[in-house]
């Protein structure tokens, strides 16, 4: 069969086939078959959703995008780079729309529009009550800088990026939060009724890039979203960082013990566990920490010694403290989970974040004091943190709120705190948080590496969804381990912490300070511990993939909210500060963004919505 | 100005198929925004924008991969992909460096294309077409992810080439059964094709064999302008304008495209008249602008009694092998695997 591309043109559905041979006529029919409703399978594994029936009109997008880039030129288009959010590349036809409406009004497609002149739609973005939907709503001072600048005439705006960096250094907290005195004012603003309108365009703007056939924040993924161009569940990315002989030799002892582990040959298990310990003495590194850790891990199991006991909540709370320290893991997660909660808090005036992962409250200096900075005023702020009980009767939550409370007297917040304590996330009852009306307070839920916990109990997560719908969120920001832990398999399970926990160590071994690492070792072997030896309702580290993860918060009622190219920007920035950013990097994944080491993914941040039926204040737009 | 774009980007969507018009004038649009007219690079953005995948090293429609950190200080990470074999379904990480068991194994090592400064290891588009050629060739692959332009100039590219050949070259899990000896041969597209060229040389000279450079629309180029850029200035998703600013952007600063490392066989390249280089198969769209100096390569290496197939690919443009839907990507990998024979 001869390829005639001509005849294809004229019907662009079944274009999919271009050139075919005989062999490739059973392509054409499957393709034929799934026209109207499929995606066009070939783009799909090059990581674009297109459906086959829409792949027409995206060319037409394409090529008004082509022709009003090439009117505008250099100057006209450089702010699509340097301001644009944009979001979620794969889903391109949202994206061309995106990139298309910065050159035209949202309601009429004008393509000449744009051609010499600087004013005229871009007028919502030069406001200053505005400031650009990327300056704006970033988590630094850079925020009153922008907006002088955006004062002035648009021109060739090229962001300086080593300036850019400069700033971002204050808003990143230490320890050192507590103690110091920021140096900005937030601005006030009166509370105008022009504030609030151009903060809902600008809403509206963003709702507009995200809405969509497959990645609307208001109507439920289509199962067809999650799993298009991504193979299967069982994904297994690898990095080899140590290609040492007696790394090699020291993995085929792990292996070989968990194995006799699986087939349940205590004896051989005992053996080689012992094996392991002579074997880790002659590594070096990262190999050989992990490899203690694991061997340690199985020694438990083998012996049964499942029950650890339960971290004292100061000893554990210093842990998480070096772990914050050593390696960006903590503040990547802080810092990306913030940003989209920040996007979500955009005109509200009372805003309430109950936070699962409360801890030592460290993520939120930062968010607060983004919120005091914010154009128009900061909002009423409050903040519920939960955590678990702690052994010695400190009520450690209520010091964590004290000293969140004393900073936001310093930046001129006002400031609500509740602790509450609980075992489980499971134990909360919307009715507990004493929810206001959403009218009045919108509500954020945050979770960093807690949710994993629930599903060592049946039920507990679905109970969780439910409550947290109940609480009618604007935003569900969430933070996990990018792994999947939690196989039905032990065998498997191992072989995927010794992978994970090995890059994860190899991570380390560039921190500064060594009391931070070898404390970020410890808090990182509890894990290993509690993934190796316990089972039951003691395993609580049952870490799942973000394609799980995306199935259970489909499945639940909620939808995905993308987090843009500001925020991805932004965080590697951020990595650029540890170890001058070698080996970290940080990747899009439709819509969530992963942080990893040498291409391997290791945490992933998500955020979400309850689907459609909770809220109404916005329309979906075409 | 408009009606002048009108007819091109007509002419441009007879040529191909239109889901990959749509692949490429996207990478077009989307690398028009990346490239500053100061000659700085929208990196993080060019980071948010491209599709990558992770490796994976569960075997999808049989073949695994998983990365390799080869150098630390360079954090010069490569992708090895591997055939799954039905003996081993479920590998652990002690099996990913298994020894290669069949008598001759190939070797491909690829070098992705993105004219030096675009692109990953682990690009959706190259993590794809490296999986295709390991069930094609029946090799392992091992793709590199070198420094890029503008960040990193010349000759970093090829050091990291260099670098990765000679960890190849030196892995015993990687030596075919035959001679105990890895059977390596060099593949890349664009401006990996580039590289290609010159990591062979340095290979030979510096007395590693490769057995075979497949050169997929090689990216070289000079300081004149022949008559197939001035042609097709424009008209299949590329211009002159941004060829211009990727080698300004990887030539070292001062220097001329008759570098070369832009033109190898141009004023200031050299001959290999004599010199032991391995054969070579090169592929050129016949929609390409800069097939001028693809073939005047192809001419170079005739000219020096080098070993050269020339597949010129008339109606093909740029990007024709990323995806299997037209007749142009099935008789190129037809020709590569014959050209990657477990043979000598």
């Amino acid at each position: 069969m001869k390829r005639d591309n001509n005849h294809l043109q004229h019907n662009p559905s079944s274009s999919l086939c271009g050139g075919s041979s005989a062999g490739k006529a059973k392509l054409w029919e499957e393709e034929a078959a799934q026209q109207d409703c499929g995606m066009d399978e070939l783009l799909a594994v090059l990581g674009y959703k297109v459906k086959t029936s829409d792949m027409a009109e995206v060319a037409q997008k394409l090529e008004q995008l082509e022709e009003v880039m090439c009117i505008a030129q250099d100057d006209g288009i450089s702010h699509l780079a340097s301001e644009t959010v944009h979001f979620n590349p794969s889903d391109l036809s949202t994206w061309l729309e995106s990139m298309l409406s910065e050159f035209n009004p949202p309601s009429s497609f004008d393509p000449f529009g744009a051609a010499g002149t600087t004013a005229g739609v871009m007028g919502t973005l030069d406001d200053p009550f505005v400031g650009g939907p990327a300056e704006s709503s970033t988590l630094t001072t850079l925020d009153i800088e922008n907006n002088n600048r955006k004062h002035q005439k648009r021109g060739p705006h090229i962001l300086d990026e080593a300036s850019c960096s400069d700033y971002d250094l204050k808003a990143i907290p230490g320890k050192a939060i507590y103690s110091q005195d920021t140096q900005t004012q937030p601005q006030t603003h009166d509370s105008s009724s022009s504030s609030t309108h151009n903060n809902n365009v600008k809403s509206e703007k963003r709702l507009k890039s995200t809405s969509g056939s497959h990645s609307g924040i208001f109507s439920p993924p289509p199962p067809a979203a999650v799993s298009s161009g991504i193979p299967t569940d069982s994904v297994r990315p690898v990095v080899l960082v140590d290609s040492q002989e007696n790394g090699i030799r020291l993995v085929h002892a792990l292996m070989a013990c968990a194995e006799a582990v699986q087939q349940n040959n205590l004896n051989l298990a005992e053996a080689l566990v012992k094996q392991i310990g002579f074997l880790a003495i002659s590594q070096a590194g990262a190999m050989r920490k992990v490899a203690t850790y694991f061997a340690e891990a199985l020694a438990r199991r083998i012996y049964r010694l499942y029950t650890q006991n339960p971290l004292d909540h100061s000893l554990s709370d210093v842990l998480h403290m070096h772990f914050y320290e050593a390696c960006p893991y903590l503040k990547f997660a802080h810092f990306t989970a913030n940003q989209a909660i920040l996007e979500a808090f955009e005109g509200k005036k009372r805003v309430h974040v109950i936070d699962f992962s409360m801890n030592q409250g460290m993520q939120w200096p930062a968010l607060m004091q983004a919120l005091a900075l914010r154009a128009g005023g900061p909002p009423a702020f409050r903040l519920t943190g939960i955590g678990p009980p702690s052994h010695d009767n400190s009520d450690h939550l209520q010091e964590v709120g004290w000293k969140l409370a004393q900073l936001a007297e310093k930046i001129h917040v006002e400031f609500e705190y509740r602790g509450f304590v609980a075992n489980s996330l499971a134990d909360l009852d919307a009715s507990m948080l004493d929810l206001r009306p959403s009218e009045v307070e919108a509500v954020a839920v945050n979770s960093v590496f807690e949710l994993h916990k629930l599903l060592a109990w049946p039920g507990a997560i679905d109970k969780v969804f439910s409550v947290v719908k109940q609480m009618k969120p604007e935003i569900v920001t969430i933070v996990e381990q990018e792994a999947n832990h939690n196989g039905l398999v032990f065998l498997d399970r191992f072989t995927e912490a010794l992978h994970y926990y090995s890059t994860l160590f190899d991570s380390l071994e560039g921190s500064v300070s060594c009391q931070d690492k070898v404390m970020s070792e410890v808090y990182l072997g509890k894990q290993i511990c509690n993934v190796v030896a316990c089972e039951g309702a003691d395993r609580v580290e049952r870490h799942e993939s973000l394609t799980q993860w995306r199935n259970r918060f489909g499945s639940a009622g909620f939808s995905p909210v993308h987090l843009g190219s500001n925020a991805f920007k932004q965080a590697s920035m951020l990595l650029a500060l540890f170890n001058g950013g070698e080996g970290y990097g940080v990747e899009e994944n439709n819509g969530c963004l992963m942080l990893g080491w040498h291409n391997r993914p290791l945490i992933t941040t998500s955020a979400w919505k309850p689907a459609i039926e909770t809220t109404a204040t916005s329309t979906i737009t075409n | 100005m408009a009606r002048s774009n009108e007819v091109n980007l007509n002419e441009c969507k007879m040529v191909v198929p239109l889901n990959t018009w749509v692949l490429i004038s996207n990478f077009k649009l989307a690398y028009n925004l990346l490239r500053r007219p100061d000659g700085t690079f929208n990196r993080h953005l060019a980071e948010f924008l491209d599709r990558k995948v992770p490796a994976n090293a569960n075997p999808v429609d049989g073949v695994f991969s998983f990365d390799v950190l080869i150098d630390r200080g360079t954090s010069l990470l490569s992708r090895i992909y591997r055939p799954a074999t039905a003996e081993e379904p479920q590998l652990n990480v002690a099996g990913l460096e298994k020894p290669v068991t069949a008598e001759v194994v190939p070797v491909i090592i690829f070098f992705h294309g993105g004219s030096f400064a675009h692109s990953s290891a682990n690009s959706a588009i190259y993590d794809t077409l490296c999986r295709r050629l390991v069930g094609l060739c029946k090799a392992v692959v091992v793709s590199v992810n070198y420094r890029r332009a503008p960040e990193n100039r010349y000759p970093c590219a090829y050091d990291d080439g260099w670098t990765a050949l000679k960890w190849v070259n030196s892995r015993p899990w990687l030596q075919s059964q035959k001679d105990s000896k890895v059977h390596i041969y060099l593949a890349g597209d664009s401006s990996g094709g580039n590289i290609v060229h010159h990591v062979a040389l340095i290979a030979m000279e510096s007395g590693i064999d490769v057995l075979g450079n497949i050169l997929l629309n090689p990216m070289f180029g000079g300081q004149e302008r022949t008559e197939s850029e001035q042609r097709l200035d424009g008209k299949y998703f590329v211009t002159l304008r941004d060829r211009d600013w990727y080698w300004r952007a990887y030539l070292p600063e001062g220097e001329d495209r008759d570098h070369h490392a832009c033109n190898p066989f141009g004023p200031n390249g050299r001959s290999l008249e004599g010199i032991k280089f391995p054969k070579s198969l090169v592929v050129v769209a016949g929609l390409d602008l800069i097939q001028d100096w693809q073939l005047a390569y192809v001419d170079g290496l005739k000219k020096a009694g080098q070993e050269v197939k020339l597949l010129y690919m008339e109606q093909a443009t740029i990007g024709f092998y990323l995806l299997p839907n037209n007749n142009h990507f099935h008789t190129v990998m037809d020709e590569i695997s014959k050209f990657v024979v477990s043979d000598c």
